[in-house]
């Protein structure tokens, strides 16, 4: 509006002069009625969209502003679960998480701190102040400093307060055992998942579950109520294993001093309680340490034991004995001709490492003849040596609930030629893992029938299935006890006190499909004789130091390892011959 | 008499006003508290289970065998110095 010329100054200044109020000229103009109700019904207009926000967000959509309320006093919380301990059956603890912290940072915070400070971080970090920081310097927000930090030293770096440090639970999977117990247990990677052995097996039952509860804090940070049901974490269960944490490390130093000393590329080991089925020991090397895993080979981590199948050899020959015993065929005292110590079915000649004339049956187990063997076979039907293989474990899925545990290999029986019927009576020709050995010696062990195996500790008498008659099971027994004798192939696998019995075996590799003069030489026995409680089952792989039969390289392991545990076991001795007398010239099994 | 009424009932409703911030504060601060203690038990469940491994790695085997025979010079037993007892037979 235009002002008006001739205006007093100011109103107070016209009342001064005598102008009176009301007689200004700016009230006396007439405006039309209209513009203030223009004006009116505008600011009502303003309230209407005020009170119908306001109505929008208290009323209609209340989620927003109740959600950016809550996100000031609630929070929810993580709560974790801890991974479950594995013990050996007697409580030893073989794997155990401990919590420890990942330290985190965002790299543009942390640059400013002070130089000195950023020093002192690098220096309890353990690492050198140049490491630090071509760490920091990244574009991105998150750089992970440094993980599975001890807890104190986290606390130090806390305490420096740099800005944009920050610190994250994690945790951290320790083995007191070392390489020895590695390959049963396996460990864990980075983010606690089982990665091998009984880590991975029972990863479902270690592993918890992580709970978390919604709570309302306070200005200082203190947890002051619950605002709903606390879903708890449930921690992963621990698992006992059926593995002795001593008899493991008997099996251990004494197939590494065999492996050592007879220059092996590998080696194995099972230990078998023969009255429960548990798995007492299992053994491999080279091994490694769990701990430690920055270097790792493949050949360290292969659980020979379990993964690998090998022809097994002569120490295969029981079964077809006990078959042709079971069957009525043979005696153990049925006379067999085994001279001139070779045999040629087929256009393929098979042969003896000696010739030994006319031999018993028993005999034929006591030094390990593999023309008696195929003598023995020959008689019988494809179908009934295969089905005698089946039952026992050969060739089959094996369900010991071991990852990567392998079936080995039986030829359906329709396709067997004579000769591989032959060879196949003394372990060529067919392929088993270790373990798979190890278990089928159960059928001798415990009176001719057969009862899964379990890697945890249990608690009742597995069933049993029979596979042979008690009475072929004790002369089998009977046969096994010579063959480990002084007069058998194996007399290094005695043991003082104690009445062992078992059966060597040595075999070619096969190495590209043809067989290569590499052996392994293999030991499957059991003992005390009178009454079976333990299996052991040793393999040595490419013994090179001059001796690679079965009797030489893997029984001394057998006998050692059987000592140990019987002792370890308080198990009474069965014998009174407490000097072991060794032939200087044993006799050789044939390959 | 309706006034005297009027005047009791407010104070009444102070005193209980008063009362409930009381017991809210009391709730937690004990709320507080069992914080604090689950924390611990917590804690020492942790150290339990770190104790348990260092038993573990000073008990394995390995070392007890290295310190019996390094230290304390011992050897193996053998069958032959070995006098078993068996229990009588019932």
């Amino acid at each position: 509006m235009k002002r008006i010329v001739n205006l007093p100054k100011s109103p107070r200044v016209a009342a001064a002069k005598g102008v009176p109020f009301s007689s200004n000229p700016e009230l006396k103009v007439k405006l039309p009625v209209w513009r203030s109700r223009f004006v009116l019904f505008v600011l009502f207009l303003a309230f209407v969209a005020l009170t119908g926000r306001a109505l929008w967000l208290q009323a209609l959509s209340t989620e927003f502003l109740q959600k950016q309320g809550e996100s000031r006093y609630a929070r929810t919380l993580e709560l974790p679960a801890t991974r479950g301990k594995i013990t050996d059956r007697n409580g030893q603890v073989l794997a155990s998480s401990v919590p420890v912290r990942a330290i985190w940072a965002i790299p543009e915070d942390v640059l400013e701190a002070p130089k000195e400070k950023l020093r002192e971080l690098a220096k309890l970090l353990d690492m050198n102040e140049r490491t630090l920081r071509s760490k920091l310097d990244s574009d991105r927000s998150f750089v992970y400093l440094k993980r599975q930090v001890e807890p104190q030293v986290s606390d130090a770096v806390v305490k420096l307060g740099i800005d944009g440090i920050q610190t994250r639970k994690e945790y951290k999977r320790f083995y007191p055992e070392g390489e020895v117990m590695a390959h049963v247990v396996g460990f864990t990677n980075v983010e606690d998942l089982g990665q091998e052995g009984m880590e991975l097996a029972w990863q479902k039952t270690l592993s918890g579950v992580i709970g978390s509860r919604r709570v309302i804090k306070d200005r200082l940070g203190h947890i002051v109520e619950d605002m709903r049901a606390v879903r708890e974490p449930q921690d992963g269960k621990n698992l006992a294993l059926s593995i002795d944490s001593k008899i493991q490390y008997i099996a251990f130093t004494k197939l590494k001093e065999a492996v050592e000393q007879h220059k092996a590329k590998a080696g194995g080991i099972v230990v078998l309680d023969a009255k429960t089925g548990e798995v007492l020991a299992l053994a491999n090397l080279p091994s490694y340490n769990p701990n430690e895993r920055s270097v790792l080979t493949g050949a360290q981590l292969r659980n020979r034991v379990m993964t690998d199948t090998y022809e097994p050899g002569s120490t295969m020959k029981p079964f077809t004995v006990a078959l042709a015993l079971e069957s009525g065929r043979v005696t153990p005292e049925t006379s067999i001709q085994t001279a001139p110590g070779k045999i040629t079915i087929g256009n393929a000649t098979i042969g003896d490492a000696h010739a030994h004339g006319i031999l018993s049956v028993a005999q034929v187990i006591e030094k390990s003849s593999n023309v008696g063997t195929a003598k023995m076979a020959l008689q019988m039907q494809p179908q009934e040596m295969w089905e005698m293989f089946t039952t026992v474990g050969f060739g089959q899925q094996p369900k010991f609930g071991f990852p990567g545990a392998v079936a080995g290999r039986v030829r359906p029986y329709k396709s067997w030629r004579p000769i591989e019927q032959a060879t196949m009576s003394y372990g060529h020709g067919i392929s088993a893992s270790l373990f798979q050995m190890a278990r089928s010696y159960m059928i001798f062990a415990r009176n001719g029938d057969i009862i899964p195996l379990s890697f945890v500790k249990i608690s009742d008498q597995p069933i049993g299935q029979r596979v042979l008659s008690e009475k072929t099971a004790l002369a089998m027994r009977r046969m096994l006890e010579l063959a480990a004798g002084p007069t058998g192939t194996a007399p290094k696998a005695q043991v003082p006190g104690y009445r062992v019995a078992g059966k060597t075996g040595t075999s070619y590799k096969l190495v590209g499909g043809k067989y290569a003069n590499k052996y392994v030489g293999s030991f499957v026995g059991f003992a005390p004789a009178s009454d079976p409680r333990v299996i052991i089952a040793v393999m040595i792989d490419e013994p090179s130091n001059g001796q690679h039969y079965g009797g030489d390289v893997a029984a001394p392991v057998f006998s050692a390892v059987a000592a140990n545990t019987l002792r370890a076991m308080n198990v009474a001795p069965d014998s009174t011959v407490t000097d072991i007398i060794i032939p200087a010239n044993s006799t050789k099994e044939s390959v | 008499m309706s006034g005297r009424i009027n005047f009791m009932l407010a104070v009444a409703l102070g005193f209980c006003a008063l009362m409930l911030v009381n017991s809210q504060y009391q709730a937690r601060r004990l709320f507080i508290e069992l914080e604090r203690i689950q924390a611990q038990a917590r804690q020492l469940e942790i150290e339990w289970a770190q104790l348990q491994l260092d038993q573990s790695t000073l008990g394995k085997h390995a070392r007890i065998e290295a310190n019996a025979r390094r230290d304390l010079n011992m050897v193996p037993v053998t069958p032959v110095r070995t006098q078993y007892l068996m229990g009588t037979a019932k």
